[in-house]
């Protein structure tokens, strides 16, 4: 079949007729479109999913707070550090609780010379 | 902006753009001249690369520019390839999911959003039509919420029905070679890049399918109204 000057002009016009007349997206679709951009644009400010499941309740809000299990493992040796050494304190440690805490005539550190706060944690007098 | 944040300084854009600016040296892209900021207080003028750079960065107004601007030119494509409205927006969907998953790792300068967004579309046309197993031979249903545009009238309507009757008739890459080239309107070689064939290749494609259609609808030129005397 051969085609005519005709049919081709004809065929650029359906064309155009056709450019002027597209499928168009309806009011509900452009609004399924944007509710999917906008929740994975949530999605990707939310914090990824865990490996471990969660638990659920105010511990593992706890936990996720303080930046997870590991964290909180450094935190209870940290803990335990310390009180180490309120129980067996180093030598000098002694005086600045003596010198802080201790005497009965506290002195206010505001009032003094600045200089006599680190004669008292010196342990002088 | 975020929020539409009214109370942006007059020195906001500036910083952004030193900032935008410090972090484009730093991966070594071309630095843009200060006067593309402006574009930020009007989303329509970005290009679409632009914006989507904004959405990844959790710009929401992006996401409604983007969806504005993208999803017409995706539903008028893939209602083209599929000739059915509802599979075509099931595809729009799609696509603009895979858009949106994609945004966060899109370098820009690589390549065009449209280009990418075109194959996507007519790979998930493909994968429906193979499923499927052949085109609805009936033309495009009218839209059911009146979403033709306001030049569209009713002997536009008819004409393109035709069209798409036709088009279903033709081979699959016939289509879209024919689709893009005529109802889109892009030139040959971004074609080319789309369908991942060479130029001469398209141009085949294109003289092939307009000699199919031209040969099909020529035995309904007296009902699509137009006379032997082509005065239309």
């Amino acid at each position: 079949m051969t085609r005519t000057p005709d049919d081709l002009d004809m065929l650029e016009d359906v064309f155009a007729a056709a450019r002027r007349a597209p499928p168009e997206p309806g009011a509900d679709l452009l609004a399924r479109i944007e509710a999917d951009a906008l929740w994975l644009q949530a999605g990707a400010a939310r914090p990824s999913p865990r490996l471990l499941p969660a638990i659920a309740g105010w511990r593992a809000a706890l936990a996720e707070a303080v930046g997870g299990w590991p964290a909180l493992t450094g935190l209870a040796a940290a803990a335990l550090a310390g009180v180490w050494i309120g129980i067996s304190a180093p030598a000098g440690l002694a005086g600045l609780a003596q010198a802080m805490l201790g005497t009965p005539d506290a002195v206010y550190l505001v009032d003094l010379d600045p200089a006599v706060t680190f004669e008292i944690a010196e342990g002088g007098g | 902006m975020r929020g539409g944040a009214p109370l942006l300084s007059r020195h906001a854009p500036a910083t952004l753009w030193g900032l935008g600016a410090a972090a484009r040296v730093f991966r070594k892209e071309r630095v843009r001249p200060l006067t593309m900021v402006m574009a930020f207080d009007d989303p329509t003028d970005m290009p679409d690369e632009a914006l989507l750079v904004l959405y990844a960065n959790g710009d929401a107004g992006a996401a409604r520019a983007l969806t504005a601007r993208l999803a017409p030119r995706v539903m008028a494509h893939a209602g083209r390839l599929l000739g059915s409205r509802a599979e075509a927006e099931e595809v729009t969907q799609e696509a603009m999911l895979r858009l949106w998953r994609i945004a966060p790792r899109w370098r820009p300068g690589e390549a065009k959003l449209s280009t990418w967004l075109y194959r996507v579309t007519a790979n998930l046309c493909t994968d429906r039509l193979r499923r499927a197993r052949g085109v609805a031979l009936e033309a495009l249903p009218e839209p059911a919420d009146g979403a033709a545009g306001p030049a569209a009238g009713l002997q536009d309507k008819a004409r393109a029905g035709a069209l798409h009757a036709a088009l279903a008739r033709l081979s699959a890459r016939q289509r879209q070679a024919v689709v893009l080239r005529h109802l889109d309107e892009l030139a040959n070689p971004e074609i080319a890049a789309i369908m991942e064939i060479s130029v001469e290749a398209v141009e085949s494609l294109i003289a092939r399918g307009k000699r199919a259609l031209a040969a099909d609808l020529s035995a309904r030129r007296m009902e699509l109204g137009y006379t032997d005397d082509t005065d239309t």
